[in-house]
This record gives C-alpha cells, structure tokens and sequence, in this order.
C-alpha cells in the first residue's frame, strides 16, 4: 500500500468524519441535555436523505437549496419528539428507557418511509455528485468537500449558537448544572425541547451527504446509528468536542483500514475499536468519570 | 482494650474539597463505639472509605490485623464488617424475608446458589428469629418498600445480622426516627454489644450516642479531634468550638455597629465598604405561618412559623435533621409545603414554582457548589442576570458587583471550577446580586471553608445588609452565624424552639444542650 | 398453601393446551404460528433471566440466536446430518456455542454502567452482523442452508412444535428455579440497588456474568429450531435488530422481571406479529403498528401487564386486613 493510497484514506476519513462529526454532536448534544440516548438518529438521517430526495425527484428543487426546507422540518420534528416522547420518559430509569422508546421512534420512521418509497435503494444526484476536483495529487470528490464544508460551517454555527447567545449560555449551563440553571431563571424545559430540535435538525445536513454518496434504502439507518453510537461513546457522552474529535479518527481508522487491509472489514475495526477502548477506559476517551454536576 | 478495626493516616479529596485529612480512628474490640461531629466533617466518607466505596491514596485500613484499604465492598462484608446507610437502602420490590436472604452466612458456590432455593429452611429460621429480635417478623412477606420509615432502619441493622458480622458500622441509625423506636433501637444494638459484637455508631442525637457509647471520637473537618468516654469529649471545649463555631481570629463583631475603616480580612480581598444606610423600617420581609412540609414520608416541619424582617439578618441553626434545608426549599419554591402559608411582603407565595419566587425577588444560594464549572467567572456572574433582557442594565449591575467582589473581575477569564472553595462561594454570591434581590438565602455558606475564608464570607454578608437587603441565614456555624443577626432561630426535629435576637439565641443555656445533650451552658467568651 | 391450588391449576392447564395444541388445531398456517410463537416465548423467558431479573438491559440478544443458527447449521452441513429428528440432537450444540460466545461479550460489556452498557450491546450486535455478512465460512449473504426435514407434509410443523414446545417448558423451569434460588434474589437486589447488593456480600460482577451467559444457552438453541424451520440461515434474518427490539418489547409488555410476564408478552406480540406479516404485505403499515404499539407500552405501562394486574390482585387480597382496626397503642410503629 503506498504512501499516496494512505494519504488519500486519511484525507477521505477526514472529510467523512466532518459530516459524521455534525450528526454525532447532534447526538451528543441530546444525551447531554436531556439524558436520552437517540436511537433514531440514523433513523432520521435516512429520513432527511428522503426529503431532500423527494424535493429533488418531485419537486424539482435541487439538493443544496432544498437543505433551507430540510433542515427547519428536522428540527421542527425533533421538537416534536421531545415534546411528545423524550419529555415522558421516567426520570427514575430514564436512559435505558429512552434507548427504548427512540428505537420505536426509529421502527416508525422505518416504516413510513417504507411503506411511502418501498425498500429500493435509491441515491441522491446532482451535476457534482460524481466530479471531482484533483489538488495536489489527491482525488478530492466535490460531494465530499461540499458536505465537508457544511459540516464545518454548521459545526462553527453551533459552537457560535452556543458561545454567544443567550440560548447557547441556557443550554451549557442545562448540561453543567441542571439545579443551579433552575434557580437562575433558565426555563429548562424550553430550552430541552429546542436543544433536541437542534440535535435533530443537524441530520438533515447529514442526510444530504450520506444520501448523496451512499445509495440508501429505509433500512440504512441501523449502519448508521450503530456508528454514530460508537462514536459518541467514544468521544464520552455528552462532550461535543470529544464526538467530533472521535468522528474524525475512527473516519480516519475505517478508511485506512480499508485501504490497507480489506473494504469489508473496515466498519468491524470500528466496533472492535469501541469494544477495546470501553473494557480499558468506560467513560470513553474524552469523557470524565462521573463529570455532570446535577 | 484493642483495637478490632483501625483507620490510619487517611486522606481523600474531592475534586479541591478535603473529605478526611490524616484521619486516624481506633474502634475497640467489644465496644460501641461513637463517631460524631459537624455536618461535613467526613464521617460517612470515613464509613466509605472503611467499606470500600471509596479508594484511598494514602492511609491504612485494618481489621483484625490484616490490611484491607481498598478492597472492594463484598470482600470487607465477607470479613465480618457490615454497614448501613444514613438514608436507609433496602431492595424495595424484595419482601423483608428475601432482603434477609440476600446476604449469606457463608460463602456458597454459585451453582448451588443458582440451583437451590433461596435460604435453606435453618438459613430461615435464623432470618425469622432475627426479624422477630428487631420487631418486624409479621411484616416477613411485605414487599419492602412499603415498611414505615423506622421498620426500614430495623430491616437495615437485621438484614446485616444474617452474616453474623463481628463489627457493625451503623449511619445515622436514629436520624429520623420516632423516640420509641430510637429507644428499641438502643436496646438491640446494646444486646448485640453484651452478645460480643463490635459497633462504630455515627449519630447527631447525642443523648443517644452519650447513653450508649463507650467510647467517643470527634470528627471535625475530615481529622479526629478527640477520642474518648462520653462525658470526657462532651465537655472539651475543643468539642463545642467544632459544633458551633470556633472563635473568630479577629475581635468579635458587635452588632449594630458601623464599620468605616475596612477590615483586615477585607482588605485581603481588596474590598471598598460604603457607609450603611439609615435603618430600614422594621417591616417582616417574610413570614411563615404554620407550615407543615416533607418529602412524601412525613412531614419533616411540624407548624413552623416565622417571621424574616426587612434588612436585618436573620439566623437560623439547629442540629442536623432539624429541617433546616427543607425550610428553605419551602420558601424557595423547590418544595410545597403541605400545610401553612408562606408569605412575602405581605402576599402569599405558598407553593410557586422557583422561577416565579426568583421573579419577586428572592434569590437563593444553594448548600452545594452551584456555579457552572466550565464557564468563565464573568459569565457565571452575567448568567445571574439571566432573565434581564436589557443588556446595559446587565453591564452596568456586572460593573456595580465587581465593585463590591473584585475577585470577578482579577478571575474573570477563569474557568469557574478551578476556583478554590471559598472564591466560587462569593462568585455565587456576586451573582445572585445581579438580580438585586430584596431577600437573600443562604444555605450554609461557610460550610467546608477554613477560617480565613469563613471571615471574609460572613463579612460579605454583613455587607449585603448594609446594602439594604434582607438576609435569611442558615448556619451549621450557629456562632458565627447567630453573632452577626439581629434574630436567631433555632430549629430542631422540624419545630421551631428558640427565637430571640442573635446574641440571646446564642447565650441561651440550652443551645449546648440541643446540639451535645446534656446542659452545657455556651456563651460569647471575654472578647465582648 | 391455600393460593398455592390455583396456581398449580392454571399451569397445568397452560401446559395440557401447549401439549394438545396441534391435535386440536391442525391447520398448518395456525401451527406454524406456534412454532414461532413459542420460539419466541423461550427467547423472551431466558432474556428476561438476565434483563428482567438484573435491571440491565441486553439489546443484543440477537446474537446468541444467529449464533445459534449458524451453529446448527454449519455442524449440519459439516458433519452429514441427513435432516429430520437427528437435527434436534444439535440443538443443545448451538446452545452451547451461544453461551460459550456470550463469556467473552459479557465481560467485556459488563464492564459499562447501565445505560452504556445497552449501548454496547447494540454494538457487539453489529459486530456479529458484520462478520456474520464477511467471514469466509459463515457463507456471505445467502448464508447456509440447513437441510430439509423429512416429515410428512400434513404435519410437518408439529415435530417442530413439539421440540420447541419440550425447550420451552425446560426453560420456564430454569427462570422459575432462577427466581426462587438465592442467586435470583442477588440479581433482584442487584436490580434494586447494586451498591449495596455489594456491600452485603453479593458478587455483583460474578452473579451478572453467570445471569448472562444462562439467558444465551436457550436463545441459542431456539435459533438453531428457528434457522431448521426456516430452512436457511442468512445474516440479515441470522442478526436481526428488530429481533433484539423484540424482545424487550415482549418483555415490557408482558411485565418484566416475573415469569409469566415474557410468556404473555411473547404470546401476544408473536401471534400480532405473525397476523400482520400475514395482512399486510409490505413490511410499511407493520412496522408503523410495532413502533406506534412498543412507544404506547413503554411510556403508557411501564411496569407491563402482569404485574399491574398482580398489584390489583394483592390490592383485593388485603382489602380484609386495611379494614382491620389499627394496632394498639405502644406496639412498633
């Protein structure tokens, strides 16, 4: 394996990992403001390629424009689960039974979806979905460092959302310190719901780049989500640096891999990684033992 | 008279908090012995540190000679030491029969254990006579959690019994208990004793460690201060400087008086005083009408009525359990009070949420630790004008808070957590000045901090009423405390016994006795 | 003793219909039903072993039943089994591969706390579902195919039936002695509280260990009767997420952590999950119903079924002692 085929697996994993770095902070985001494991996160990026696909094919918008409907229908439906679901959920036993109860939501998004499109695969397509642009002796595919460049864009976005609003400030001190956010006035339950709606509303930006170079079906979120889990137990729940920092190396791990030991096995390496890293460090690479105050 | 079990040279910190600090304990074979002291003075994380819930760096534990520091918490039960807890854990779907059967008497290979029944029909019957020994055999197929708060504690001590341990670490075994029980509950553990078992009892009740104990140690800031019989360590001055507050290193403050030049701690701190406005009317700010309120057990206030006036400080302490915190969360919102009213100038508030108590401008500060660790100190202070809208008004209260708190503008890039203990307490209180609040809670500010730190807080204090405001106190410092109010409450067993101005609260001959047993008289030494 | 004759009744009667079932009812559609029916009765008991009993919620139980088949049906192919009642003899063999697989993941996944350790469930479950797709001997994606049983065509369900019928009582037996032995009352004290489950002796991560390498032998064995039935064992159908989602749901509903509960559960689900593979077609509407149904269980009946109907019937039990007049004064509280 040569040098070049390395650096190209590396460049590849790091681009991906940008776009996986925008769904996992979603996903983390949720767990640290509302305790709540989101196993319909995949669900819902398949459901986000489905709309851009259905307003792409339909309606004759094409895939980026159509991100500025996607994206407030992701978070207004991710308000809506919080309300009507998330928020229900028993305090006492309330992350296992929220993997639970998401993992329903996930079976509902399923099944639409099937029963709307069938189980065919399709894919997303544009004018630069296949081109690519060659720098520097890398094959830089354009869908990559569109996706890329969103991902990062929304990624600044969020840390400025949550660096210097008011909202941000409400949602950091949720997670830091849920009884002194109470007592200085922070309306918590308000700010739950919009955090989940963000959390959510990021996967319509994934949908778009996961539809577009991978082709899907209403199945496809299982690979996902079982990713995106591995991935934000590794960067340690609830911290959003450690879910991007953690996307981006096992991006980086996967696609080296499979560059240098075999394409099929690549996503196991992923797993194993995971399985390794928590029977050694069980609160993840980037997480602290016990760190939320409550 | 040897030592069965002994704790030596033991340390372990939280975070920047000092739990136990070269802490060193000797239970003697045979005894019951006491352990007693302030709240905060590390006693149950002694306990964890004995049964191995907690890990320690440094120190020793052993147990009939054999080191055990560290090992993990079934192995320590397996060598004889068996504890409860001070908030009684049971497994609440078991009923009191299987919750004895838990626990075996010797250790037993796991296919058995997965083959046989649960509890041989002798393993039963010794279960039973234990259950019958503290009271509760007809209860034997209840589910657990529905056994009386006092049944819960007997079920606790009786399902440690099964294993015939050779010492009982016991929390807390009286701490909400009605008296009859507390006087079975007595008896048992001293049969037990006469039987040949060892017992290291933590209690607040003094009358019941002083009548039971043979020997008393004295915990006080994470050290053992003095060890000894009963009626020795009672009356060691030492004792009760632990219990309400050691002298100040300064004079003491008398009340009332104004104060133009800064003081030296104060001056540490760089802070600027302004002179104290004219007296504000002697309105109540507060009242408490005969407020009932608990935690879905009992009621943990019993017809608990108060009144808090308008820019004085007022001082409540008592000992622990006495229904301190609860009372406060009934004011504050986070707890609605069964019965009784409660009421702020002059309208009722009796069960609004927090955030509507926060809106009429009563600010609480919380006993834990309750900034944000990973924002900045200005931030955190900003976050207490969360609800302002206006951000100039904002800017300008930050400036005015910085006035009187420098530390957050020399700290304000600082991340809130690696502040020491005593910075982020008065962090905690530049921000809930920023919603100038009319009444200021405090719940135990000066818990945990050294007596330097402690100075300058209850100089802070002093210098919110000298702004104007009404300060609500809780102190587990009662002198401290009681010295710098114009009213002293004092609370115990969720009644209210003595009010009065601070310096009678804190003179009164009872207040030794409500906090050590017995009649000890405590005063203002010659410093006043 | 007196409650005991009621009890004793209703199981005898449970289990005269689970043996006469297919003599009564004949129709292959019906007792095809039950074969998966009560192959997902024994999956749900011996799951709830572990989970129910322990408090941990295994999402990954899949895995000791594609290991299951694929046990059986390669130590079919392998060593010549011709196919018909010498198949079943390899049942306990997948069983055994099954728990002996479920050592190593559950000490690796044990390790976790609660909530994480659902999570890494779920990625062990993918992990078997990779390889299961990309290892050499497991077949690919047509997987393997297990050979034809030689039973008469009219009643060619019922062996199947029988065996698992056999598995079936076998483990309601093993969740019954698991409950009442002591090491059941460990894993329900672990369930109430762990930390002091340990400080009272209990060998939390040893009893954990053993609850989950149990709750796998059945689910491995009935995974081998399932692959047999169906003929084939292929990796989408071997490691099955809804599979694992099942489960839980079956228990939930059913009440978990008692016994009757999964059976309940798994009775009522399969025969619902079965009546709608057969109504609608398309996989859509169906899995529209399970998600909608396992969201109302969830958050409208936690505690499941049976147990509410246990609490009513406690309640009329002691309805005679709260009429009772209250103690005298000076006794215990």
């Amino acid at each position: 394996m040569s040098a070049t085929a390395l650096l190209q697996a590396i460049v590849d994993g790091v681009l991906t990992g940008g776009v996986y770095a925008l769904m996992a902070a979603g996903l983390t985001l949720i767990f640290g403001v509302m305790d709540i494991i989101n196993i319909a996160q995949g669900a819902m990026v398949v459901l986000g390629a489905y709309l851009s696909y259905e307003l792409s094919v339909h309606a004759g918008i094409s895939l980026l424009p159509g991100l500025v409907i996607t994206v407030p229908a992701m978070f207004v439906l991710g308000m809506a689960i919080e309300y009507c679901f998330m928020r229900r959920v028993r305090e006492s036993d309330r992350t296992a039974m929220s993997v639970l109860v998401t993992f329903a939501v996930a079976i509902v998004i399923e099944g639409v979806l099937s029963a709307v499109y069938g189980v065919d695969y399709v894919q997303l397509h544009a004018s630069y979905v296949d081109k690519s642009v060659y720098v520097l002796g890398f094959y830089l595919p354009w869908i990559y460092l569109i996706a890329f460049g969103l991902a990062v864009a929304l990624l600044a976005g969020l840390y400025a959302l949550l660096y210097r609003t008011r909202f941000g400030r409400a949602v950091r001190a949720s997670l830091q310190n849920r009884t002194a956010a109470d007592l200085i006035g922070v309306d918590v339950s308000r700010t739950r719901t919009i955090a989940v709606g963000i959390g959510v509303a990021v996967t319509a930006v994934g949908g778009f780049a996961f539809g577009a170079t991978n082709a899907f079906n209403p199945n496809s979120g299982y690979d996902l989500i079982s990713r995106l889990l591995a991935i934000v137990i590794l960067g340690g729940m609830g911290s959003i640096g450690g879910a991007m920092g953690a996307a981006v190396l096992m991006l980086v791990v996967n696609d080296v891999v499979a560059v240098a030991w075999s394409p099929t096995w690549a996503p196991l390496v992923f797993f194993a990684a995971l399985v390794v890293v928590l029977s050694v460090r069980p609160q993840g690479l980037f997480g602290r033992v016990g760190a939320r105050a409550q | 008279m040897s030592a069965l079990l002994e704790v030596d040279g033991v340390s372990k910190a939280f975070g920047g908090v000092k739990a136990l600090s070269s802490c060193g304990l000797e239970v003697h074979e045979g005894k019951i012995n006491g352990l007693i002291g302030p709240n905060g003075s590390g006693k149950t994380t002694l306990f964890n540190v004995i049964t191995g819930y907690e890990r320690v760096q440094e120190g020793r534990v052993v147990f009939a000679g054999r080191e055990i520091t560290n090992a993990r918490p079934d192995r320590v039960f397996g060598l004889g030491i068996g504890r409860t807890f001070q908030l009684t854990r049971l497994f609440s779907r078991l009923t009191v029969l299987e919750n004895m059967l838990v626990a075996t008497q010797r250790a037993e290979g796991w296919l058995r254990s997965v083959v046989r029944r649960a509890g041989s029909a002798s393993e039963r019957r010794r279960a039973m006579e234990l259950l019958e020994f503290v009271g509760i055999a007809r209860l034997a197929a209840e589910p657990a959690g529905t056994l009386s708060y006092g049944q819960r504690k007997l079920l606790e001590l009786a399902s440690l019994l099964v294993a015939d341990p050779s010492v009982l670490l016991l929390d807390e075994p009286a701490g909400g208990v009605n008296p009859t029980l507390i006087g079975v509950l007595a008896d048992r553990i001293a049969e037990l004793n006469r039987a040949g078992k060892t017992f290291l009892v933590v209690e607040h009740n003094m009358e019941f460690v002083m009548g039971l104990c043979h020997r008393v140690t004295v915990l006080d800031q994470g050290t053992a201060l003095v060890s000894g019989a009963p009626e020795e360590v009672r009356r060691n001055p030492a004792v009760l400087d632990a219990y309400l507050g050691g002298e100040d290193s300064e004079p003491a403050a008398v009340l009332d008086e104004r104060r133009p030049e800064p003081r030296p701690a104060a001056v540490g701190m760089g802070l600027r005083l302004r002179p104290r406005p004219a007296p504000a009317r002697r309105d109540d700010l507060l009242e408490l009408r005969g407020v009932y309120a608990g935690y879905g057990g009992g009621d943990i206030l019993k017809d608990v009525s108060i009144k808090v006036p308008a820019g004085e400080i007022t001082c409540v302490v008592g000992p622990n359990g006495a229904g301190k915190s609860t009372m406060l969360a009934a004011i504050s919102g986070l707890l609605r009070p069964r019965q009784g009213q409660v009421s702020f100038q002059g309208e009722l508030i009796t069960g609004l949420p927090p955030g509507d108590v926060l809106a009429l401008g009563i600010a609480l500060v919380p006993q834990a630790h309750s900034l944000f660790g990973e924002m900045t100190v200005r931030e955190n202070v900003e976050m207490g004008a969360f609800t302002v809208r206006d951000q100039a008004l904002v800017r300008r209260r930050l400036a005015a808070v910085e006035e009187l708190y420098p530390i957050v503008r020399e700290r304000a890039g600082e991340r809130a957590a690696s502040l020491s203990g005593g910075q982020q307490r008065l962090v905690e209180f530049a921000r809930c000045l920023m919603l100038e609040p009319k009444l200021i809670i405090l719940d135990e500010p000066s818990m945990g901090l050294d007596p330097q730190t402690r100075a300058v807080v209850f100089e802070m204090i002093e210098l919110m009423r000298d702004q104007g405001r009404t300060v609500l106190l809780v102190e587990q410092n009662a002198r401290a405390g009681l010295k710098l109010s114009s009213q002293g409450i004092v609370l115990e067993n969720g009644t209210v016994r003595l009010t009065g101005s601070g310096r009678e609260v804190l003179e009164h001959p009872e207040i030794g006795a409500l906090y050590l047993g017995g009649g000890v008289s405590v005063g203002l030494q010659a410093t006043s | 003793m007196r409650r005991r004759a009621p009890a004793l009744g209703a199981i005898g009667l449970a289990v005269a219909v689970l043996g006469l079932f297919p003599v009564v009812i004949t129709d292959p559609t019906a007792t095809s039903i039950a074969v998966f029916t009560v192959i997902f009765m024994v999956a749900t008991t011996s799951w709830n072993i572990f989970s129910g009993y322990s408090g941990y919620l295994a999402l990954g139980h899949a895995v000791f039943f594609g290991s299951g088949g694929y046990a059986v049906a390669l130590a079919a192919r392998d060593w010549h089994f011709k196919g018909g009642w010498d198949v079943f003899a390899l049942l306990p063999f997948g069983g055994l591969i099954a728990a002996l697989i479920a050592v190593p993941v559950g000490l690796v996944a044990l390790r976790t706390r609660r909530h994480t350790f659902v999570v890494v469930t779920i990625a062990i479950f993918f992990i078997f579902q990779l390889a299961a797709f990309n290892l050499g001997f497991t077949g690919g994606t047509s997987g393997i195919f297990l050979p034809i049983a030689s039973f008469s065509a009219a009643t060619y369900n019922n062996p199947f039936y029988y065996v698992g019928a056999v598995i079936l009582v076998l483990t309601v037996i093993m969740s019954w002695a698991v409950r009442r032995s002591r090491f059941g009352l460990q894993l329900l004290a672990i369930r109430d509280d762990e930390d002091r489950a340990l400080g009272l002796g209990v060998r939390t991560r040893r009893v954990k260990l053993i609850a989950f390498v149990l709750s796998a032998f059945p689910v491995g064995m009935v995974g081998g009767l399932d692959f047999y039935f169906v003929g084939q064992v292929y990796p989408q159908f071997a490691y099955n997420p809804l599979f694992d989602v099942s489960l839980a749901l079956m228990g939930f509903l059913g009440g978990i952590g008692t016994i009757a509960g999964p059976l309940l559960g798994a009775l009522v689900l399969e025969a619902l999950q079965q009546y709608f593979t057969q109504t609608f077609s398309g996989s859509g509407a169906y899995l529209i119903i399970y998600g909608a149904l396992f969201l109302a269980v969830i958050l409208l009946l936690p505690q499941g079924v049976i147990p509410g109907l246990a609490g009513l019937w406690r309640r009329w039990q002691t309805r005679d002692a709260r009429a009772a007049p209250a103690p005298a004064p000076g006794a215990l509280p």
